[in-house]
């Protein structure tokens, strides 16, 4: 994490630099069905990111070294587009990139039903287009929905969201100052019907008693961003299209 | 089974071409619907999205501020690249740049940097030591048929809005890119063995060479490409010629229609 206390994230009333409550999210909009050439998608603008995710498959696992004779494999690239943060990103692979790719990917195994698809892969694509703090959360929230638009089966909806710490006081959902400045960041892939947690990283200092605040903001807020995932759905399918 | 399609669906195009009809039902010059939008991503100082027919690509622009080339102290710099992420379609693989991807990307780059629409000198900051270098990265979401044309359109149109952001640099106040003139390409696929205008995935599949042009607010030349394999005529170039004059100045009012707004 950032500085420490060096730059003010708190207002003189209590709440943050936009006008939020600790333990209020930033606006979250959802749309499945977004790119006709794949067999699921989804678009996704929490405050300022915009995440579009594509899954293809379930497809012959290529090379075959990847092939699991009893499920599928899921291979997801996580990619922040040139432009989406305010310096241009090199495009290609990075470190930091692969890493999330890896733990999405697993996050993603743990709620597909994948014995169902034997010696097969599905591919998940993950594109940023604009980056504001918390991609990686609005990145799993779109699969996720790319994912039921796909028609795989799956455990639950995962959702992607955030906690944190900035001036010792535990918030919800960072945003980009609150990032950079802050002085934690718990990121969580929660299922919340069945109250299991798929992904999990956290940097920066939380204290036990901060931590279980923390992850009971991102319980509720997993909650509410579920609700907007089902909606955007039932939206794509009741409207009759497809 | 991967050859088989094809040669099925070049069978049935070639039949189609005979009455002068398209898969789709378009008429032979006829574009799919397109739709415009710029300003569209918060990052980006200058930003567009272009959804023509089922392709769908976003343009980005950056700016960078960098020393210039030793024999050219006061001119900035222009450059435009495409990424072709898997994301696009089934048949994209990850992997390095694929020699697709970096045609696509020098062909849109042409067409952009020979009309002449920015001029590199008023990108000098200090002469010698400080110049802006623009970046235009183009995005494809879906890959659906056509994509260069969309792309061009794409690169253009956020071209035209970018905000050059002077005051992240410490170099002044923010202020509006100049840009002279809205160079527009227009794509030809052989499909049926006769030319027709903004090819559809399909026909891409079942057709063969194809020519990107790009034209000038005078109608000027500024880009030509030939793509994969086959050959033509200088009478069916004529023919693509004339239509590509008219679809480039309707292609053009898109582009003005937006800045309007």
């Amino acid at each position: 994490m950032g500085g420490y206390g060096d730059v003010k994230l708190l207002r003189e009333d209590g709440l943050r630099l936009d006008g939020r409550k600790i333990d209020e999210m930033r606006p979250i909009e959802i749309e499945a069905g977004t790119l006709p050439g794949a067999d699921g998608s989804a678009w996704v603008k929490h405050g300022l990111n915009v995440a579009v995710a594509a899954v293809y498959g379930p497809m012959e696992a290529h090379p075959r070294k990847i092939q699991r004779q009893d499920r599928c494999v899921i291979d997801v690239r996580y990619n922040m587009a040139p432009f989406s943060t305010s310096d241009r990103i090199r495009p290609g692979y990075n470190r930091r990139s692969r890493e999330i790719s890896k733990v999405t990917a697993e996050a993603l195994e743990s709620v597909v039903i994948c014995e169902r698809y034997p010696r097969s892969k599905i591919r998940v694509e993950i594109e940023i287009l604009s980056a504001e703090a918390g991609t990686r959360c609005v990145g799993i929230t779109a699969a996720a929905v790319a994912l039921a638009d796909a028609g795989i089966p799956m455990r639950d909806l995962l959702v992607g969201v955030a906690s944190g710490k900035v001036e010792d006081t535990v918030v919800l959902d960072l945003d980009k100052a609150e990032d950079n400045y802050g002085q934690a960041d718990l990121p969580v892939g929660i299922l919340p019907n069945t109250g299991e947690i798929a992904f999990l990283q956290m940097d920066g200092d939380l204290s036990p008693d901060e931590f279980n605040l923390a992850m009971e903001y991102n319980f509720k807020a997993a909650a509410e961003i579920h609700d907007i995932m089902v909606d955007a759905l039932k939206r794509r399918y009741e409207g009759g299209e497809n | 089974m991967v050859a088989l399609v094809p040669t099925l669906l070049r069978q049935e195009l070639a039949r189609l071409a005979e009455n002068d009809a398209r898969i789709d039902g378009r008429g032979r010059w006829e574009a799919r619907d397109i739709t415009l939008e710029t300003d569209c991503l918060y990052n980006g100082e200058g930003s567009a999205k272009v959804v023509w027919g089922d392709t769908i690509i976003y343009a980005g622009v950056k700016f960078e501020m960098r020393t210039p080339w030793p024999d050219r102290p006061n001119q900035g710099s222009l450059m435009c690249s495409a990424e072709l992420r898997p994301i696009a379609g089934r048949k994209y693989e990850p992997g390095p740049p694929s020699p697709e991807s970096i045609e696509l990307g020098r062909v849109v780059d042409r067409g952009i940097r020979e009309s002449g629409c920015i001029d590199m000198e008023k990108l000098c900051i200090v002469p010698g030591e400080k110049v802006w270098g623009v970046m235009i990265d183009i995005h494809v979401l879906s890959d659906q048929g056509n994509m260069f044309d969309a792309c061009a359109l794409a690169a253009i149109a956020a071209l035209r809005t970018a905000i050059v952001p002077a005051e992240r640099f410490d170099v002044g106040e923010d202020y509006t890119l100049k840009v002279k003139s809205t160079p527009i390409m227009a794509s030809f696929t052989r499909v049926g063995g006769r030319y027709v205008f903004d090819p559809s995935a399909e026909e891409e599949l079942g057709g063969d060479e194809r020519i990107h042009i790009t034209l000038g607010d005078e109608g000027h030349l500024h880009s030509l490409q030939k793509g994969l394999k086959g050959v033509f005529t200088p009478d069916e170039f004529a023919e693509i010629f004339d239509v590509a004059q008219s679809r480039c100045v309707e292609l053009r009012k898109l582009v003005a229609n937006q800045e309007g707004n």
